[in-house]
């Protein structure tokens, strides 16, 4: 009862010490502590426990390179190393021509252009575990892929797509990313098309452009913020592939970085120095993709369609 | 300059068929698997188109007293099924393999005539839910994880957009020391890789007692999408005409009425696109939920967990990856024309 009569009197001074607290000047400060202290417990604490366990031996001694010789020692890491490499690089680069050759047609206006926009970004909808089983159902030796061979006569015996292995299995799985992502590359390209204006390329072909030179020389270096943003963020996914790769060749066949990951913390995670291998795998991976964003942060700041946007 | 000659127009139609093509047929051939009985999946060639009937032939072997039940496949051609004189072994080889669910009386009444007029062909009618039906009873905790499924859903986009537009409309609206910086900061959070973060969140989460929960998978999911929220919803802040809230001040409004009534409904597409992502995110992790569950799994997880990397009875994989895609589909779907606003100005 005391405390509330004292409040009552105090009215005028608590709203006082309210305004103080949240005025035009803290109101960023506020909106923006939740976040903050969530990425405090939640992101910058885990990262402090990764990277103590990447510097620290098994029975807890520090080290600066101990854990990644142990990783490089092992069979499957340079492998895992290359295959990630050569993925992230050559599907990128398919799905990027795919998008763009997409991308320009569809950008006219003609009947049937929205049905078959929308049938072309189905498989984007489609969860990874379930695009590997749909591929999975082609690829077994009795699969639609051969059937499908097999009715054209390519072919006298079925390819046990199954049994491929290093760089062919790499490019299969390729194929079966490309099929997935190269819809979410197209939709950047098409909304980077439709920002660029109309009077320019009309200008271009008044003066006797061919089709040609105006995509070549108009339309591709306006479209360059949109390609360097689906490119990166793609290549940033594409580091990242594990679930496809495991559910259809299987664990180790064809090793990739995060299938390592998942590999020591599945199948394995009873070793002894499973977590540390996982530890260090996910460490190298979060290195790499850090540096990925980096590069693509200092391009996008020369103007992306996101900069123009905020500068608005 | 939009004219295009006739070979140039064959030439884009034929680009556009084939990519056509390859979208549908696999998804086609994929729909048919989902359906297929036990015998199907292993029919070959195969047809992307779906049955929904089943052909067999039935003999009666005096000496032995058996019935021998053959199969056609799909191609019209004659496979070895089973042979008993048990109605019990038939109903169970009709349902397990055929997809058809026939009482062992009935089957035995019905192939009665075989012993007096020879061979004879039945067709029977397909229950097309037995994958469906199958795949729940082999994922023993498939219909908990699909409820999870949803929970996780709905805690992260709970999250991540009660979090990221507070901090996207801080952006948007104010001026205020490090706001590059926090830009950039917010940026590396998107693009870290979440198993990078989920090994080490473990350690924090038995810490919390959150392990093995939804709300601890919801907030790692919340992320990513937090970030990705407040640059969605920035953007769109930015956008929004300031006079309007200034308007709905002056006429008396406080400031949380015209937050609400202004200022949110203008920002709805960027808050249901945000929610896709979070949607997206939550719903099609596999390999942090591995991580970070030990017996509470989500169904994306369930479905991988009764696959792995087994290539036998797919079919009953393929009915459970429908499960799976199916509220993908409708979410996506029903938010796209608010996306749709969003892609002309936002690139994700």
């Amino acid at each position: 009862m005391e405390g509330k009569a004292l409040a009552n009197n105090n009215g005028s001074n608590y709203k006082e010490m309210l305004r103080r607290v949240f005025n035009k000047k803290t109101a960023p400060f506020w909106l923006l502590a939740p976040t903050f202290i969530y990425y405090l417990v939640f992101w910058f604490s885990p990262i402090f426990i990764s990277i103590k366990e990447v510097f620290t031996t098994l029975d807890g001694k520090f080290t600066v390179l101990g854990n990644f010789l142990f990783l490089f020692e092992q069979e499957t890491f340079l492998p895992a190393l290359l295959n990630t490499a050569f993925f992230a690089v050559a599907s990128v680069m398919l799905q990027f021509v795919i998008a763009l050759v997409l991308a320009i047609l569809l950008n006219r206006k003609f009947k049937g252009q929205k049905l078959i926009l929308f049938l072309v970004m189905i498989p984007m909808a489609i969860t990874p575990t379930a695009v590997a089983i749909v591929w999975k159902t082609g690829l077994i030796s009795s699969g639609w892929i051969n059937s499908i061979l097999q009715s054209f006569s390519v072919l006298e015996e079925r390819i046990p797509f199954l049994g491929l292995r290093g760089i062919e299995a790499v490019i299969m799985i390729i194929l079966i990313d490309t099929w997935t992502v190269m819809p979410s590359v197209l939709i950047i390209l098409i909304a980077g098309l439709g920002n660029i204006n109309e009077e320019t390329k009309e200008a271009a072909y008044i003066f006797g452009a061919s089709k040609w030179r105006i995509i070549k020389d108009i339309t591709i270096p306006l479209l360059k913020p949109s390609i360097i943003t689906a490119v990166i963020l793609r290549m940033i996914a594409a580091v990242q592939v594990w679930a496809v790769v495991v559910m259809v060749m299987g664990f180790t066949n064809v090793p990739f970085l995060v299938e390592r990951i998942a590999y020591y913390v599945g199948p394995v995670s009873s070793l002894p120095y499973a977590d540390k291998l996982a530890y260090t795998y996910s460490f190298l991976t979060a290195v790499i993709v850090f540096i990925a964003t980096i590069v693509y942060f200092k391009i996008s700041k020369k103007g992306t369609a996101l900069d123009r946007r905020t500068q608005k | 300059m939009n004219k295009l000659n006739g070979i140039q127009k064959t030439l884009i139609a034929l680009v556009l068929a084939t990519v056509v093509i390859a979208v549908i047929v696999p998804l086609m051939f994929f729909f048919t698997n989902a359906f297929s009985n036990g015998r199907e999946v292993y029919d070959y060639p195969k047809t992307p188109i779906l049955s929904f009937t089943v052909k067999v032939q039935v003999s009666y072997n005096e000496d032995t007293g058996m019935y021998i039940v053959k199969y056609y496949d799909r191609n019209g051609e004659l496979q070895n099924a089973v042979n008993t004189s048990f109605g019990e072994i038939l109903s169970g080889y009709f349902e397990q393999y055929l997809s058809v669910y026939r009482t062992p009386e009935e089957l035995l009444e019905q192939f009665e005539i075989t012993k007096t007029e020879g061979p004879q062909e039945f067709t029977y009618g397909k229950n097309m839910w037995h994958n469906f039906k199958t795949f729940f009873l082999i994922t023993s905790k498939a219909e908990e994880a699909l409820v999870n499924s949803i929970i996780v859903v709905i805690f992260t986009i709970i999250i991540s957009l009660t979090l990221g537009s507070m901090a996207g409309y801080a952006f948007a609206r104010f001026r205020f020391k490090g706001k590059d910086q926090i830009n950039v900061f917010m940026l590396i959070v998107r693009m870290f890789p979440m198993v990078g973060i989920s090994i080490p969140l473990a350690v924090i989460l038995i810490r919390f007692n959150l392990f093995d929960t939804m709300i601890g998978l919801a907030i790692l999911y919340s992320l990513p999408n937090i970030a990705l929220t407040s640059w969605i919803t920035s953007s769109i802040f930015v956008g929004i005409n300031r006079e309007l809230e200034e308007a709905s001040l002056v006429f008396g409004a406080n400031g949380f009425q015209t937050f609400i009534k202004i200022t949110l409904p203008l920002a709805l597409p960027a808050l249901a696109a945000s929610s896709m992502y979070a949607f997206l995110t939550a719903w099609n992790d596999t390999i942090s939920a591995l991580i970070l569950t030990n017996d509470h799994p989500t169904l994306a997880l369930a479905v991988y967990q009764a696959i792995g990397d087994n290539t036998t009875n797919l079919q009953y994989a393929a009915a459970g990856s429908i499960i799976l895609i199916i509220p993908a589909l409708i979410f996506t779907f029903v938010i796209r024309k608010y996306v749709n606003q969003m892609w002309g100005g936002v690139s994700v």
